[in-house]
């Protein structure tokens, strides 16, 4: 963390050595760059192990991907069946797709802003020093996050199939409800509890970050205010809010960015059913490359599965350009203001 | 320990940690070349039918004294995969299953399996039931890759629950419950167990959540009604999909929204999975489902065994098109790499004896390919011997590429919706058109089929539409190639 920002010998980042300024010469800065790699070499070493992860299972199989696009495959063997651009057509074509894409928009649409709500209410209650017991309601919070989706789908889905038919009982004879429900088989029900299930599952992450940027509000800040009259709501507007301002946009990018990775759940609660009514676009492209439930009677498409897995990266770039565009004007206007 | 001495260490270390383990790697391939001491990997997908195989190894390795027999059960719907990884990881199991996927004419021409001539001769090939070696179903190039291990069987029945039966007053006089044999008789059965339950029963149920059990209640039905294509293949009469030009299909999902809309199916049938709702049938939560065989060792185990089955329920209680499959079949092979290919042929040829085949029927698992092992009266578990009792309700059917070994060049892509998905979204009410969904549905496949025809002949293959259409086919007989 030391040398994030500042060079180790002590030159910072905003204040390049004389080799780096555009007025040397190419020996000179090369030699400069040089010199920063290997006085910063025990940060690269110890970054290196992700690297070699990160571009052997992440960086290669989406270049590697990118040439099955262009063929129909089963995924054994080697491709030989090329069919150009077709399976981008197909995919732009198919209404499952769109459907899905919407289906991915919606969760994401309502569990980011749901979660994040929730999860600066929770922390500021648990950031209360005089609430006793805080580290246990911490950890009950935090805990279904280090459970595994798919054991939380697998729960779930035995739970809604199991008491599902005694929980109807409970309703229709409370009249709440006229007909029984088939919960994860009626395509109005079944979306939305796979919404309810994800914002409970990784409320704590959430959780966790806010209370970190919680803490990091010097405590005379409220002082001073309280000093001047200002009640809680005022303290959570003027001094809250504002001090969280630069953590709450990276809670909300990785809640964003978590929200579009949206798959085990679905696949283990609905397997994207019914009729689709669940398909998500991760989903969607499983399907394709591995087929159905009976995948040994489906032929799998990878090549198809990785066009659409391409198309909808392509989508998610569109869409993040269009949030930092949003959030870099909100930002000068704020500056302005 | 200074860090510099840590690093020599921990690098003295890992340095002979990777020669130890690349001398080991070296004299296990060695092994491997010179002398097979290492014992023989067989794969399947059984788990139900795991007590039967793991008695043949017992008996076979009794039998054959020597290196003992590995065997792995894959996950089932994972299984052409893992098959596939292994063959490109060179780690291919020396016998194993065949599976659905490549299409085996793919697989032979990929060099995955070994010709089995120098066994299967013509007499190993006499002691099985007459024709059952084809070209283009486990001969091909005029080598024998595979042999048939059970006989076409009914695959779905209708299995009804005694206690909800009798529950529900719907017993003969001599005590024993009413099966239905019409359409009519089931709608009657299901209004009766949901009236007289009070609530606590229901007439009919599945578990759908993995998106295939409303397709066998569509394909049971529709077969007995006289589609003999059911929702597996096309109706090889007139070599299209009939999905919508056959009314049997519209009826039958008309029937079944009906049953719905009365309140006769388990509710949460779309919530539960297959496994589940045999679970629940078991606890007589719905008096009727459709399911396999398959169902039979898991209740057994469960000591439930108070219920019977019906096959091919009919309109007017005829079944008019039954089940079909090819003649000869695959079941298991050996593959091209096998590392003792004359064990390998041992133990495939004792899976294929006519004694392993007796005991598989013995234990309530299938039929089996000699006709002699089915016979009811040697079976003692009552439901299984009505199974095999129904043996007579599948045989031969018409199979293009006995006709022409070329067809199997056709690939046909998956479409979507298929049936499954269709058959889903007319029963939540997504889809709200019987009749245009049906009609779509047959669009796609028929599309499918056709493109896939034309992609065959453009790559040299020489095959046409006709070779799907089998104008002399009678569905209520077995039918008889004859060359094209």
């Amino acid at each position: 963390m030391a040398v994030s920002g500042t060079f180790a010998d002590g030159v910072t980042a905003a204040n390049p050595p004389a080799g780096g300024t555009p007025g040397g010469t190419p020996r000179r800065r090369r030699r400069g760059r040089w010199s920063a790699i290997w006085s910063a070499r025990w940060s690269y070493l110890y970054v290196a192990p992700m690297m070699v992860l990160l571009v052997g299972f992440v960086i290669y199989p989406i270049g590697a991907s990118l040439g099955y696009t262009f063929y129909q495959w089963n995924g054994i063997g080697d491709p030989t069946d090329f069919v150009g651009f077709a399976n981008f057509a197909q995919v732009v074509n198919d209404s499952i797709f769109w459907g899905a894409v919407r289906h991915t928009f919606t969760y994401v649409a309502i569990v980011t802003p749901v979660q994040l709500v929730l999860a600066l209410a929770l922390a500021l209650v648990l950031n209360n020093r005089r609430l006793r017991f805080a580290t246990f309601y911490r950890t009950l919070f935090f805990l279904p996050v280090v459970t595994s989706a798919a054991v939380i789908g697998v729960v779930f889905q035995l739970m809604f199939s199991n008491f599902g038919q005694s929980v109807n009982d409970i309703l229709t004879g409370f009249r709440i409800t006229n007909e029984n429900i088939d919960w994860l088989g009626d395509p109005n029900v079944a979306m939305g509890i796979i919404i309810v299930v994800g914002i409970w599952h990784t409320l704590g992450y959430n959780l966790v970050y806010f209370l970190a940027g919680l803490q990091t509000i010097p405590e005379e800040l409220y002082e001073a205010a309280r000093i001047d009259g200002a009640g809680r709501i005022a303290q959570f507007c003027y001094i809250t809010v504002p001090m969280l301002r630069s953590v709450g946009v990276v809670i909300v990018l990785l809640a964003l960015i978590g929200g579009f990775q949206v798959f085990d759940l679905v696949q283990v609660l609905t397997n994207g059913g019914p009729y689709f009514a669940t398909e998500v676009v991760n989903t969607y492209i499983y399907h394709l490359a591995f087929g159905g439930f009976g995948a040994s009677a489906v032929q799998p498409n990878v090549g198809l599965a990785s066009a659409a897995s391409f198309f909808y990266g392509l989508l998610l770039i569109g869409f993040s350009a269009v949030q930092v565009v949003v959030i870099r004007s909100l930002a000068r206007r704020r500056a302005g203001q | 320990m200074k860090r510099r001495d840590l690093l020599r260490a921990a690098v003295a270390a890992a340095g002979a940690s990777v020669l130890s383990g690349g001398l080991a790697a070296c004299s296990s391939e060695e092994g491997n070349r010179t002398t097979p001491s290492t014992s023989l990997t067989y794969w399947d997908w059984y788990v139900s039918q795991a007590g039967w195989v793991d008695n043949e190894l017992k008996l076979f390795d009794k039998a054959h004294p020597g290196p003992s027999i590995k065997r792995t059960t894959q996950v089932t719907d994972r299984y052409a995969d893992l098959l596939a990884l292994s063959v490109r990881s060179k780690n291919t199991p020396d016998v194993f299953m065949i599976p659905k996927l490549p299409a085996l004419q793919e697989q032979v021409d990929k060099g995955w399996l070994l010709p089995l001539d120098k066994w299967a001769t013509s007499q190993w090939q006499s002691r099985f039931p007459a024709n059952q070696f084809v070209e283009g179903v486990n001969v091909f190039g005029g080598k024998v890759y595979t042999a048939p291990f059970a006989a076409p069987a009914p695959s779905l029945q209708l299995y009804c629950h005694h206690g909800a039966f009798k529950d529900a007053g719907l017993t003969n006089a001599d005590g024993t419950i009413k099966l239905p044999k019409t359409w009519d008789d089931v709608t009657r059965a299901a209004e009766a167990i949901t009236s007289k339950s009070g609530g606590k029963a229901y007439g009919l149920g599945f578990g759908n959540a993995q998106n295939f059990a409303l397709a066998w209640w569509i394909d049971l039905f529709t077969r007995g009604a006289g589609s003999p294509g059911g929702t597996a293949t096309m109706d090889y009469r007139v070599g299209r999909w009939t999905f919508a030009s056959d009314r049997n299909y519209a009826d039958f999902l008309t029937l079944l929204l009906d049953w719905k809309k009365r309140g006769f199916i388990y509710p949460s049938s779309m919530s539960i999975s297959d496994e589940q709702a045999r679970a629940f049938f078991s606890q007589g939560k719905f008096g009727m489902t459709v399911g396999g065989v398959w169902n039979q060792p898991t209740w057994t185990e469960n000591k439930f065994t108070e219920y019977s089955l019906v096959t091919l329920p009919a309109p007017d209680g005829t079944p008019k098109a039954f089940f079909y499959g090819p003649p000869g079949g695959s079941f298991v092979a050996i593959s091209a790499k096998a590392s003792d290919p004359e064990r390998a042929w041992a133990w495939l040829d004792w899976l294929y004896s006519k004694e392993a085949g007796k005991r598989w029927v013995e234990q309530g698992l299938g039929l089996s390919v000699y006709p002699d092992n089915n016979d009811p009266s040697l079976v003692k578990f009552e439901p299984f011997a009505e199974y095999v009792a129904m043996a007579n309700t599948a045989f031969i059917g018409p199979t293009p590429t006995v006709r022409n070994p070329e067809v199997a060049k056709v690939t046909v892509n998956a479409v979507k919706p298929d049936i499954n998905d269709v058959g889903a979204g007319l029963y939540t009410g997504q889809l709200k058109d019987v009749a245009k969904a049906l009609s779509e549905l047959q669009d796609r496949l028929n599309t499918a089929q056709d493109d896939a025809v034309k992609a065959a002949q453009a790559k040299g293959a020489k095959v046409s539409a006709d070779d799907y259409v089998f104008k002399d086919w009678d569905p209520a007989k077995p039918y008889v190639h004859k060359p094209a």
